[in-house]
């Protein structure tokens, strides 16, 4: 019976691979508007909902089943992740003067290279498909190692929760979608180092685990999404569904799951503020964006607003879903609980948004960045031998890469949607006894990843103009 | 100026970096064998390049580079300016017209540029060229925007690389006049870009004796056209579009779905389709109409010397796209205005003895004095006229047919069919 449901899981995402596969004709801007869209998103709506039929009928220990990771071979405990962070702490200070002094090409620039197409494009991906990379990367835990007094001089308030977190993830937001020149070498470069100082100081006043995993967000988003990897490097190599180790993790603190959903808010945003939509909504033509500076404030607020309307959304379902099912006003502790537990399953959705919205530039700019490494300083070296490189994006004028493309992104899209699902429910059956609870309190929130693929599918369908 | 043979493609960056760090080593070492050591001072001349890397002209951001690149390499391949390296200084702009004040800003205060170039959004050359005045930065742009000519710039501000909009619209009139229909449909889109082609294009085509018989404004957010089809009066003989932005192979489906095969002859300005290629599925409809070319983008049989020279050094095939992807189709109609530029900057500098910031107004002065420049390998698209009181370049016009999925030329327009009545004089201004 087990493989019967290993089956109806794999109709169901092939669903979503058929309709794509049997409906593509795209390119790039232009072309994607030719295809039949309407078809696309209807199809990925329809996986995710027989995703949620699926898993309804699904016995609660098959899920449970589903989650459970087989242990592989025996790991030899890391030994090196203070030295490679050391290492790490190097690179970045290096990059920040090539930053400040290097080519002020942002496309020349190994800084805003690294940053934005390697490190927060690549590096993100990669973090999220083999597992927590970014312990041996970290640039401040390995300083902090050596560096830090125990105990550390302050104590982070409890109450603080990982508010500091959330504080400095919408902070980052605002730098990336809202500030005018985030690509601007000596700018960024002075991002980082600020950024970088803080950290530090936090770690050495706070102590480095508390302090990175409750106010830097950035380990704290990557610790996360490592917990979608298949892979597990414990005292044996575990290996499971994608997400299997979220099924295993404590319930986040709630400043932990508003920093979840805030993640999320923040990647649907960062689709919506390029659509003709949303520029018509705050009065910009969509055929002569204005640049970023003459909509800061507008920007700002959709941006927040995006944010806030997403948990209010989320927290929304959570509530409809417990007093569906206990048919009585949810207590705070109940709700409290429901709604930390749940979060964790947003969290495939959030990275499917990152993945989908950065592949095409990351197709374009690590172009760039292979050349711009080639040639650190643009003094003219050719480290790699590359010769006169051109940078391409004729993948884009032509039709089959472009639906190749598109296919991944919606693939990637219904697929983390499909696993939001299963991770709920795989957390609501852990919440409640009956088959028949589980599902009701999981409606309002099915419905709501249902919509959540129509809309991330119609943000890679519709016309964009910034 | 002497010309060498440099139909070598051998100018690139990595090229140019190394000329001038060679260079730069050479003189240090030996000041007196250095190729650029005849001039008084063998520092480079740093030329701002305000490029749009990021934001919605990054596209066309991505080829003003590579013609700029490859048209440094070349001036520097030839001995540079006056004896000097030339050195090209890229910002983004973030095509942001605010930024782009502030790139302007950073080329005359913090990055000792001589000149600032190379901007192609009009609305980030509304935004740099005041601060470029007040800077007293000379500011050659390559944006085809009749704001040059039309007066409401300054002394600093010129356009000599590139042709603007109002001349290239109101030349195409007497070719669709005589050719095509006399009476007329126009689909633009409902701002100030389709407003331009509207108001130039209904005055010239009067002129020529037709009639505009409807004047049919899309709203820019619109996705779908095939309301707006029933619009066209029957009696249409040409439709005129310029349809822009990621909806033009829609609008052109759905065109060639209303029409089928007894559509009227079909007229369009490449800026709807520059950069795509005309192969494409669902272009098929634009087989046998017209378009506007600023440049030719399919090598023609009667290709120039100069033509085919300018395409190996900045690395375009004969179908217009990358040498190292035939997909990647150039913005082949315009970024030949980036190497022109940098050519008369180069005259411009050489005949105003240039030998530092203290001369910009001299260089400024040296380029008004210009006027009929000779097609050649400074100038690959065709002979240019500048006009040095309104600083505006004008320039023979390309007509091509679409055949057989490509472009193929069918009329050159003569310089005279662009020029119109001054609407300033910069001349008169202090500098």
């Amino acid at each position: 019976m087990f493989r019967v449901a290993i089956a109806l899981i794999l109709a169901c995402l092939s669903l979503s691979v058929w309709t794509g596969a049997a409906l593509a004709h795209a390119s790039e801007g232009g072309f994607v508007l030719l295809l039949p869209t309407r078809l696309y998103i209807l199809s990925g709506c329809a996986a995710v909902a027989l995703s949620v039929v699926i898993v309804g009928v699904m016995p609660g220990r098959w899920l449970a089943r589903l989650f459970t990771p087989n242990a592989l071979w025996a790991a030899p405990t890391p030994k090196l992740q203070n030295i490679t962070s050391l290492a790490a702490t190097a690179g970045l200070f290096a990059l920040v003067l090539i930053g400040w002094f290097g080519p002020h090409d942002p496309l020349g620039n190994l800084l805003p290279l690294t940053i934005w197409t390697l490190w927060w494009v690549g590096f993100v991906a990669v973090q999220a498909l083999i597992g927590d990379l970014w312990a041996w990367l970290n640039p401040w835990s390995g300083l902090a190692h050596r560096l830090q007094r125990t105990p550390p001089p302050f104590a982070l308030p409890a109450w603080l929760g990982h508010w500091p977190g959330v504080i400095a993830l919408l902070a980052f937001a605002v730098f990336a979608l809202v500030d005018p020149a985030p690509d601007d070498p000596s700018r960024l470069a002075t991002f980082v180092a600020l950024y970088w100082l803080i950290t530090c100081a936090g770690t050495l006043l706070f102590g480095a685990e508390t302090w990175l995993s409750r106010a830097e967000c950035f380990t704290i988003l990557l610790r996360l999404f490592a917990g979608l990897a298949p892979l597990r490097r414990a005292a044996r190599i575990k290996l499971g569904l994608p997400g299997w180790r979220l099924t295993q993790m404590p319930a986040p603190t709630p400043s932990l799951a508003v920093f979840i959903l805030t993640l999320l808010g923040i990647g649907s945003f960062d689709g919506l503020n390029e659509t003709f939509w949303w520029l018509t909504q705050i009065g910009v033509n969509p055929l002569e964006f204005p640049g970023r500076s003459a909509i800061i404030g507008r920007t700002t607020f959709g941006l927040l607003a995006s944010v806030a309307t997403l948990i209010a959304l989320f927290a929304a379902c959570v509530w409809a879903g417990l007093w569906i099912t206990t048919r009585a006003r949810p207590t705070p502790a109940a709700f409290q609980t429901a709604f930390q537990n749940w979060s964790l399953s947003v969290l495939p959705i959030a990275f499917g948004y990152h993945f989908a919205h950065f592949l095409v530039s990351f197709l374009i700019n690590s172009q760039y960045t292979a050349v711009a490494l080639s040639d650190p300083l643009q003094t003219g070296r050719d480290l790699f031998n590359l010769g006169d490189h051109y940078v391409s994006t004729g993948f884009l004028k032509s039709r089959d890469p472009v639906r190749t493309i598109w296919l991944t992104q919606a693939w990637v899209i219904v697929v983390a949607h499909i696993l939001a699902v299963f991770i709920a429910h795989h957390s609501a059956s852990q919440m409640f006894a009956t088959r028949r609870q589980v599902l009701t309190s999981q409606l309002p929130l099915a419905v709501f990843m249902v919509l959540y693929t129509l809309f991330g599918l119609w943000l890679l369908a519709t016309a964009r103009g910034a | 100026m002497t010309k060498r043979d440099t139909s070598n493609p051998s100018f690139s960056r990595r090229g140019a970096l190394k000329t001038l760090g060679a260079t730069g080593l050479a003189a240090a070492a030996l000041p007196g064998l250095s190729g650029f050591a005849q001039a008084q001072s063998s520092a480079p001349i740093r030329i701002g390049f305000q490029v749009h890397r990021t934001g919605i002209g990054a596209a066309y951001g991505r080829w003003y580079d590579r013609s700029t690149t490859a048209a440094v390499a070349r001036i520097n391949e030839m001995g540079g300016i006056n004896g000097r390296p030339v050195e090209i200084v890229a910002e983004d702009d973030g095509t942001d017209p605010k930024r782009g004040a502030e790139v302007i800003e950073k080329f005359a205060t913090q990055l000792d540029c001589d000149i600032a170039f190379g901007t192609l959004f009009s609305h980030v050359v509304m935004g740099s060229a005041p601060r470029a005045g007040e800077l007293k930065l000379p500011y050659f742009v390559v944006s085809e925007g009749h704001h040059v000519a039309s007066g409401i710039l300054n002394r600093y501000t010129l356009q000599p690389g590139i042709t603007d909009v109002k001349s290239q619209v109101q030349a195409m009139a007497p070719f669709v006049a005589d050719n095509l229909g006399k009476k007329v449909t126009m689909i633009y889109p409902d701002f100030a870009f389709g407003h331009d082609h509207r108001d130039y294009f209904t005055a010239a085509l009067e002129a020529q004796g037709g009639e505009v018989l409807a004047q049919i404004a899309i709203p820019p957010s619109e996705t779908s056209f095939t309301k707006y089809f029933p619009q066209i009066p029957r009696e249409t003989e040409v439709i005129y579009h310029v349809m822009v932005g990621p909806a033009v192979l829609t609008f052109v489906k759905e065109m060639g779905e209303f029409f089928g095969p007894n559509s009227p002859e079909i007229f369009g300005f490449i800026d709807s389709l520059e950069a795509v290629d005309m192969a494409s599925s669902g272009l098929e409809f634009l087989e046998g109409s017209y378009f506007w070319e600023g440049n030719p983008r399919y090598a023609q049989a009667d290709q120039s010397v100069y033509d085919k020279a300018y395409r190996a050094a900045v690395g375009v095939d004969d179908n217009g796209a990358s040498v190292s992807d035939p997909k990647d189709v150039s913005t082949y109609a315009h970024m030949f205005g980036c190497w022109e530029t940098l050519n008369i900057v180069k005259a411009g500098m050489e005949a105003a003895g240039y030998q530092g910031p203290a001369d910009r107004a001299k260089l400024i002065e040296a380029v008004e004095a210009m006027s009929d420049m000779p097609h050649s390998l400074d100038h690959p698209q065709g002979a240019k006229r500048f006009n040095g009181k309104t600083h505006q370049t004008f320039g023979h016009q390309y007509i091509s047919k679409v055949e057989g999925g490509k472009l193929v030329l069918a009329h050159t327009t003569s310089i005279e069919d662009t020029l119109y009545e001054d609407e300033v004089d910069y001349t008169t201004q202090a500098f």
